[in-house]
Parts: C-alpha cells; structure tokens; sequence
C-alpha cells in the first residue's frame, strides 16, 4: 500500500541512525503501512486489540515495579523483573515526551517461557499497533505476547 | 502505468541528490581550521565539519555518552557559550526548555562548522581513554560477573570510589558500530593498574550480551573515564548503603576505600536480593565487618526459597530499612540500584528525616 507523506516521514525517521542507531526496522523492506497491516491483521485473527495487549503489558510492568529491580513472583506462574539501563528513546511516531530504557521481563514459569519489553514497546503497540520490523532483534511478535503473557480475548 | 514511473523517477533522484548532498558535505565541504574555546581557559584548534563530541574525542577530552554519538541517549550535552545554529530535529527530544535558554546542545549532533566557545565540569579534563587486557571474568550469580581488566596504556587510572568508566564495545553481531555503557568501578582507588567491574546480564542488551557470550580472558578492549559524582562526601556522620544487584559495585568500592584509610565512621549496607542465589560478596562483606569495626552489612531477601533455609532479614529493602532506621537526621545516605528502588528508598529515608542533600545515588537512568 502506498504511504501517506506523513507515514513516509514516520518510516524515514525509523531508518537507523536518525532518532535510534539502529532504528526500528531492521532488515525489514516492507513500508510501514504493510508492517502495521499485517500485524494488526494477525491480532484481530487472535481475537485481542493492540491495546488490550498494551494493557497486559503495563499490569506485568506495574506488578513488577514492587521488586524495585529484583524479580518478584506474579501469580499464578509468573516472574517479572522491572530494571533500567541508562538513556532514553524517543517514539517515532513523534508523541511527545521520551521513554525511559525501562525493561520489564516476564517469565512464564508453566510455559518455560520469557519476554522482554521496554516502556517504548507499550506505548508504541497500545497506540500505533507497531511492533517493530521483522529481523530487528527487538521486534516482539504478537503471537509469542500473547502466549507468553497468557492473554486472553475479552469475549472468551 | 506512466504516474508510477513518474513518482519512481522523482524519488529516485529526490535520493540521490539527497545522498550526493551528504557525499558532498562530507567530501568537498571544507570548513578549513576551526577553534575550539574550553572554559574560556584552553583553546584548541581543529579540523572543522565533524560533530563537536568526536572532535574532542581526537583531542583526548571525553565527554560521558551512551550511544556512541549516535544521538540516541542524550547524555552527551554541553553548554555553548557562544552562537552555534539552530537545534537539530535529532537534538530536541533530548533538550528541554530551560536547557535551550542555557544553549545546551548534544554534542554528537552539533557539526563544527565555525569558532565556537564551550563550557564543560572541570573533572572531565582527568577524563581519559584505557587499553586494557581481560584478566579475569568470574560469575558472581547466574546473572553477575565479575570483570577484571588490567590496564595496559596508559597503566595506570586515578578515581574516586564510586566512580564510573565507560566500556566501549566493538563491531559485533548486535551492532554495526562500537557503542559505550557506563559501569561502576568495584575495586578501590588504590588499585591503579586493574580495576573490577560487576555486571548484570540484561536481556538483549548490547554490551551486556558482549560481555557474557564474547569476551575472553586476554582479549583487548578500551575504556574511558572516570565520570560520575557519585562518591563518599567528608562528614562525620553515620553512612547508610543501599544497593540491588551489581548496584553492589560503587558501594563495594567505597567500603574497600574506607577499610584501607581506617575509616571509623559507623556505616551500615541494606543490600536486597530475591533469594540466596541472587547475594553474592557474602564472604569480602563478613571481610570488610572485620576490618571496620563500626561496619555491619545487612542482605536481605524479598522471596527466600525454603531450600534457602534463610535465618537473615527478609522483606523488600525499603521495608527493611523502615525497620532499622529509626531517626535519619546525622544519616548521610549512599544508594546504587533501579530507579524504583531509589526512588522508594528515598521516600522512606526522607520520612525517617534523612535530609534530602545528604542522599546521594547513581541511578540507572
């Protein structure tokens, strides 16, 4: 699909080296209206929204937070540790504000499974539905959140 | 048909001239000898048309940064003293508005393109760059290791407890371009040839992956620093430490610095970890207790597993020190960790009448 100028402006300045070194896309050649399409499509197949995913997201985050940087148990099969690296991150999109290297990573104990994701990775699948270019090594599928995170659609 | 090819040609050349144009600036532009003014003191002269933190960079002065000079932790900011162009799209996310009534500027995104007069903290002249050798890594827990590194040219290194060095990463895998992290110095000042770093494994991180899956002992690699103002302030009240996970490093530092000027100050570590795999230094504290006599270090695990058979203090650190800490007020109080941590240790320190300007932290952020 054809981008709009303002899409085109978003997907230049996801290139690496212009608000990130690496930007947001990795090695992936579709545009962005494609990027966002196709994921969005594979959400609604899974029949959850962006931001229902957001918000599982956020409540690992919060609940994580009272281990003040240590991993702390979440029931019923869930570890999380929320810690920091130093800097901060920009949205692409051109939100206001900048997003603290926040990472919050989530064991699934009965899975065997972890995730880790940044403040950055919350605000831009809530609001945009974007969840990084595929091969870029922080892309977060939306499948392995959903399993990972044991979301399950509002209407089951 | 023909609108495609259209808009296909005019995007092709709309880049090519964009990228000629870089070419160019690049190449061709010659901005001739530029001046450089320091703290209206030193003045250097310089090639012109690099960005202002990789000229100084060449010249020996570093200034702290993340990321390389890629613009994408905004660490790298000075102020300018004299009139250097508008502020770059790249450079506004990171400058607020009472720093541009300050002109202060990214230095990785600021071109040179004239004289220009800058202002930066007297201590980063004692800033410098370190080959060293790996001489030792050792697993302190699953997720910590313990980096030795001796330092080859220049050998030797002056800091202050608590301070930290930034640890430049090479090409690798994860990234086309060396990149830089801040890490804490663990040894004391008076280890000049070596110091020792503690560090976390965080997951996907750049450096952090480096430094557990590639580095080597023997291998060659560069630091920069000392940087910080984290460090121990001279008064003769008591000190509290608190730290979580390899927040251990300055802390330890500092206590090793204390143990061999014989300080007698009474001093007491909250140190918080989930359960007993995740203490680490137990034997070096009960070492360091022996040799400062009014010391005393306090783990304390937020879930203990039973196997843990733990008879120690339990609880979240902050809960624990709510315990302990009955009136702050002759309290200096030391803290390295998360910024959740901090910031919860600092509400409770403060609500046992621990004046705020005697805390003083290094927070991961």
């Amino acid at each position: 699909m054809k981008l709009s100028p303002e899409m085109k402006k978003i997907q230049e300045k996801m290139q690496p080296g212009v608000i990130t070194r690496d930007g947001f896309l990795g090695s992936d050649r579709r545009n962005l209206i494609d990027i966002l399409e196709e994921d969005d499509a594979e959400v609604k197949r899974m029949g959850l929204t962006h931001q229902e995913i957001a918000n599982r997201m956020l409540y690992f985050k919060e609940q994580g937070l009272r281990g003040l940087g240590e991993f702390i148990s979440v029931p019923p099969h869930f570890e999380v540790r929320v810690d920091s690296a130093r800097g901060k991150l920009p949205c692409p999109f051109g939100d206001p504000g900048i997003f603290q290297k926040t990472n919050t990573t989530v064991r699934n104990l009965k899975l065997g499974r972890e995730l880790t994701y940044t403040d950055l990775h919350i605000h831009m699948i809530g609001s945009h539905g974007f969840y990084e270019g595929r091969g870029f090594p922080f892309r977060l599928e939306p499948r392995d959140i959903v399993e990972v995170l044991e979301i399950i659609p509002a209407n089951e | 048909m023909q609108l495609l090819l259209g808009i296909a040609a005019i995007s092709g050349i709309a880049t090519f001239l964009a990228i000629l144009m870089m070419i160019a600036d690049a190449t061709i532009a010659n901005y001739g000898e530029v001046s450089i003014k320091i703290n209206n003191e030193k003045e250097i002269k310089v090639k012109g048309g690099k960005p202002l933190l990789s000229t100084l960079m060449e010249e020996k002065i570093f200034i702290p940064s993340a990321c390389g000079g890629r613009g994408s932790c905004g660490m790298c900011k000075v102020k300018v003293l004299s009139e250097a162009g508008n502020y770059l799209p790249t450079e506004l996310p990171w400058i607020s508005e009472e720093e541009k009534k300050e002109n202060i500027r990214l230095s990785c995104q600021l071109k040179l393109k004239k004289d220009i007069s800058i202002q930066i903290p007297e201590e980063l002249f004692n800033v410098k760059e370190y080959r060293c050798t790996v001489s030792s890594l050792k697993n302190l827990t699953y997720d910590i290791k313990e980096v030795r590194l001796r330092l080859v040219e220049p050998n030797e290194i002056n800091f202050r407890a608590g301070q930290y060095i930034q640890f430049e990463v090479p090409e690798y895998e994860l990234t086309k371009e060396r990149v830089y992290r801040a890490y804490s110095i663990a040894s004391p000042p008076s280890s000049k040839n070596e110091i020792e770093l503690e560090i976390r494994l965080v997951s996907n991180g750049i450096c952090t992956t480096y430094i557990f899956q590639y580095l080597k002992e023997g291998d060659e690699i560069i630091i920069n620093g000392p940087y910080g103002e984290f460090y121990l302030r001279e008064s003769d009240n008591e000190i509290v430490f608190i730290a979580g996970g390899s927040g251990m490093a300055p802390i330890k530092s500092m206590l090793l610095d204390m143990a061999e000027k014989k300080t007698n100050r009474k001093a007491t570590y909250f140190f918080g970890a989930r359960s007993l795999r995740d203490l680490f230094l137990l034997d070096k504290m009960k070492e360091l207790e022996e040799s400062l006599p009014n010391f005393r270090f306090i783990p304390a695990l937020s879930e203990p597993k039973p196997e843990d058979n733990w008879t120690g203090e339990t609880g979240l650190i902050t809960e624990v020190l709510d315990r302990h800490i009955s009136n702050g007020e002759n309290i200096d109080a030391y803290l390295c960790g998360s910024p959740g941590m901090i910031d919860a240790s600092v509400r409770v320190l403060t609500s046992k009448g621990v004046p705020e300007n005697r805390i003083f932290y290094d927070k991961f952020a």
